[in-house]
């Protein structure tokens, strides 16, 4: 297992803190460690830590497996064994037409395998949340570290951008703008119409999530400024660049490492809405939010195809904020729950 | 031509349902219940309601050509000088009886000129009397092709105006025209006293159907127009009005219009009997079937012109099963390669071999929501056949068309957009199409479009490869499909691809036109457009997909529910009543 990975935001190395456990080596601990030993006691956290890295290795074999053709989102089975032509090619069978070969079923009308299609689903969703979630956070901390050291004019110029984006209708502008936003950037890049629809969602997502980030991070530098390193750092002649990066993001990282793992959450709902809304990447391509929205009009006559979209959203989106809520405790212990 | 007995539908696909519509099962009838409902007499009474998924996108006569638009203004609204009764029979239906003329016209011997005398006492929402010249006035806005679009153009290509040299005729329209063309159009068109007098450069036997049929003959009241913005204002000459304006994406209300003389008019058209009248515009189709499933409320009192979801036929049985319709419509489903941008014609051809027509079927519902196509033509159109060029199975045969594209030496994969109206259901469909088009070595790029899907094909710019299209005969015979769809001269014009999405332009299809249209016979006629829907094969001007059924709910309380060849198989408004 690649637990290692993931593990890393939260400890450079995963096998180390087994000795941590002794009692008492609690002397000299790097506050890393001490994170990472907090944590590690959170049996919830654990659980969901557990969850979201089985999610991500799943994520990252489902493009693999497709190639191999072990799982097959995209080829449909219309069958008439399958499906019922005179009952709209609803599944034949229990449960949505589960079988050894679609252990979750199959998608009504084509046959789609439906285990097939939520894995791949997984990875489109999870990649465009990660990389809005990125181009939030790194939007945010750069605005807010810049804020928060500078003050001043510049401070309050982003101040006021924050504000404004804040109170944009979000999902209006997403709605609205689509499709001659997505129109533009095809026309700009030569992408074709689903890679168009992704960029757009990415960057709509991330540049209204960042205003969050960069007002938490403005704080904490408006506190970090002040202490002694950092005069140190301007007495010895340290550049702005210096300063800002080499001096106060190390001091961010916690904060960040939070938010990333609480905003990443939001995205992947985020994601399910807006396609119900007929928003970001469409079909066939599968997404959880695609797969999801085609679900609920079969809520009543197939519902186990409902069903699983559904469960695997709420899986992630849960696991994912429980893992959040753990890594916040274990950083700062003193903050409330 | 020789006349024609039978008739149809307006077309042109609805927008709103997306995978929408297909081919017409010219007076295919229901399988149900609907069938006797009209012989209850209805009371009058009570709010029906109309439930539209998404809007309308025009109410002016001359620019309306949704069948389910067409008949629900007729009902309402816009009387023609003819009418088709509501009949669940073909054969009484098809025949169009007086309206707000006195009789169904008076042709001269080679049906080249029709007079028709207005009633008397018939009058507009404000009071005033019909006349001859609302009529002609109404007559000329179609000739404004730059702002009256997207409605139907026969006139232009039989009323007696001479054509200048781009092919298009020398009138222009009310707004603005050369005087030549002016004077040209009032010889067209006369009045005396209260009888209209039309003149064609070719015969039209079959004129008083294509009155019926569709609005474009309807009378139009000069200080009322605003041209374009007049798109959604209606000045009623019907049993109702407009309370307030038509939003387009809300819809209206219709109350009545107390300027409405019944003694006018036929009950065979039109009984009149709910007091109010609400459209109701942007319910999904899901939303529309689970309120008519649960029957609460006002949906007690609602009808619908929009199809049940797949999704949602298992939840049809029991009681629900006898408010529900399933009925061939009048309609052909297709899709369109684009002539600007697929100009190799085995590149077409290959588009033809691999397109998994019934994969498209079965994703779309199967056999309770399609019938499967063999050509534009709907099969109970006169002369039908199976258009030979379409040769691949059912299900596509991309090794054959991968062949093809080698030989067309162009590069694979061959990156193609799709366009088609967008619902969760064609969305599916469309993945069907799109495998085996992949696996032929396309590159299908799908790109759904939302409410105003027909504004944007029409466009000149549309860059689309391949365009989804459904269309209906505007009463039954190919001349109202294949020339109406295919003839570039009417359609093709600066501002618009009028119903010729595709933009094909082929001389030789346009010679067959005027061959069938100038025809002496029937007969001759018949072979003419047989030929003319070959030729469209050999081109592979279009694909056929499927020929739609309609699968309707009502509400519990609404009677006298009928599903017409009249309405195009939409329920019609005529005899329609309400329960307390």
């Amino acid at each position: 297992m690649s637990l290692s990975e993931s593990q890393l935001e939260v400890s450079p190395t995963p096998d180390e803190p087994k000795a941590d456990d002794q009692p008492q080596s609690l002397e000299g601990l790097s506050p890393t460690k001490l994170a990472v030993r907090r944590f590690r006691k959170d049996r919830l956290s654990m659980i969901a830590f557990y969850v979201v890295a089985f999610v991500l290795v799943a994520a990252i074999l489902a493009p693999i497996f497709t190639k191999i053709g072990i799982i097959d989102p995209i080829s449909l089975n219309q069958d008439d064994k399958l499906i019922d032509p005179t009952l709209g090619g609803l599944p034949r069978g229990a449960a949505g037409g589960i079988t050894w070969a679609h252990p979750l079923g199959i998608e009504p009308g084509t046959g789609r395998d439906v285990l097939s299609r939520l894995w791949y689903g997984v990875t489109f969703s999870l990649s465009i949340s990660l990389a809005a979630a990125i181009v939030a956070i790194v939007v945010g901390t750069v605005l807010g570290i810049i804020a928060g050291f500078s003050g001043g004019l510049i401070d309050a110029t982003v101040g006021r951008l924050i504000d404004l984006t804040l109170s944009f209708p979000q999902t209006l502008m997403l709605l609205a703008l689509s499709s001659i936003f997505v129109a533009a950037i095809q026309q700009r890049t030569g992408l074709s119409t689903n890679p168009a629809n992704a960029v757009y969602e990415i960057g709509v997502l991330g540049l209204f999530g960042w205003p969050a980030v960069a007002r938490l991070i403005r704080g904490q530098v408006l506190s970090i400024r002040e202490r002694e390193f950092i005069e140190a750092a301007k007495l010895l002649g340290a550049s702005p660049r210096r300063l800002y990066f080499k001096e106060i993001l190390p001091n961010v990282w916690a904060p960040l490492l939070v938010s990333f793992t609480l905003i990443t959450p939001q995205y992947v709902s985020a994601e399910a809405a807006l396609s119900y809304l007929g928003v970001g990447i469409k079909p066939p391509t599968p997404t959880l939010g695609n797969i999801l929205t085609d679900g609920v009009n079969y809520a009543l006559t197939d519902f186990t195809y409902f069903l699983f979209p559904a469960i695997v959203i709420a899986v992630i989106v849960v696991s994912l904020n429980l893992f959040g809520d753990g890594v916040r405790d274990a950083l700062d212990p003193k903050a409330d729950r | 031509m020789a006349s024609i007995a039978k008739r149809a539908l307006a077309a042109a696909a609805v927008a709103s349902m997306a995978a929408t519509l297909a081919a017409c099962g010219g007076g295919g009838s229901g399988d149900n219940s609907s069938a006797g409902d009209a012989a209850k007499s209805g009371s009058k009474g009570g709010t029906l309601y109309y439930y539209i998924n998404k809007p309308v996108e025009h109410v002016d006569p001359q620019r309306v050509y949704v069948g389910r638009d067409i008949s629900n203004l007729n009902r309402t609204v816009y009387r023609g000088l003819v009418s088709f009764p509501a009949d669940t029979d073909p054969d009484v239906a098809n025949k169009p009886v007086a309206d707000l003329a006195t009789d169904t016209g008076t042709k001269n011997a080679d049906a080249t000129q029709w007079k028709f005398t207005i009633k008397d006492g018939v009058k507009w929402q404000d009071g005033k009397q019909i006349t001859c010249a609302d009529f002609k006035y109404g007559a000329s806005r179609a000739f404004a092709t730059d702002v009256i679009t997207g409605g139907p153009n026969y006139i232009l290509s039989y009323l007696d105006v001479p054509e200048g040299s781009d092919g298009l005729p020398s009138y222009t329209g009310p707004y603005k025209s050369s005087a030549a063309g002016k004077a040209a159009f009032d010889k067209a068109i006369t009045c005396s006293g209260n009888t209209i007098t039309y003149n064609f450069k070719k015969p039209w036997p079959d004129f008083p159907l294509a009155v019926a049929a569709l609005h474009m003959m309807d009378p139009y009241r000069q200080d009322k127009d605003q041209g374009d913005r007049s798109n959604y204002q209606i000045f009623s000459n019907g049993p109702y009005k407009l309370q307030g304006a038509w939003s387009k994406n809300k819809g209206a209300t219709m109350v009545r219009n107390d300027q409405y003389d019944p003694s006018t008019d036929s009950t065979e058209i039109r009984k009149a009997l709910p007091d109010e009248i609400v459209f109701d515009i942007g319910k999904s189709q899901e939303t529309i079937a689970d309120q008519l499933i649960a029957d609460g409320g006002n949906d007690k009192f609602a009808v619908t012109g929009e199809r049940v979801p797949s999704a949602y036929f298992a939840r049809l049985t029991g009681a629900v099963a006898d408010r529900a319709v399933n009925v061939q419509s009048p309609f052909v489903d297709y899709v369109l390669p684009n002539f600007k941008k697929m100009t190799n014609p085995k590149v077409r051809e290959a588009l033809a071999m691999a397109a998994n027509t019934k994969g498209w079927i079965d994703a779309g519902g199967g056999s309770r929501a399609y019938a499967e196509a063999k050509s534009i033509v709907n099969p109970s159109v006169t002369g039908y056949q199976a258009n030979p060029a379409f040769t691949a199975p059912a299900s596509g045969d991309p090794a054959a068309a991968k062949k093809l594209l080698q030989e067309a030496g162009v590069t694979t994969p061959y990156p193609i957009t799709f366009t088609y109206p967008k619902t969760d259901t064609a969305d599916k469909q469309a993945a069907a199409l799109q495998a085996t088009w992949d696996k032929a070595g396309f590159k299908v790029s799908l790109d759904p479009q939302g409410d105003t899907y027909y504004d944007v094909i029409q466009k000149p710019s549309n860059g689309a490869d391949v365009i989804w299209g459904g269309w209906g005969a505007d009463w039954p015979s190919a001349i109202t499909v294949t020339p109406p769809l295919f003839d570039s001269r009417p359609n093709l014009t600066k501002n618009s691809t009028g119903q010729d999405y595709g933009n094909y332009k082929s001389d030789t299809f346009n010679k067959i036109v005027d061959q069938a249209q100038s025809a002496a016979d029937l007969g001759d006629q018949t072979k003419a457009l047989q030929a003319a829907d070959e030729q469209l094969g050999k081109d592979f001007a279009y694909i056929p997909l499927e020929s739609q059924k309609f699968n309707f709910l009502r509400g519990s309380k609404v009677s006298g529910y009928n599903n017409t060849p009249a309405s195009a198989m939409y329920p019609d408004l005529g005899p329609i009543s309400l329960e307390k």
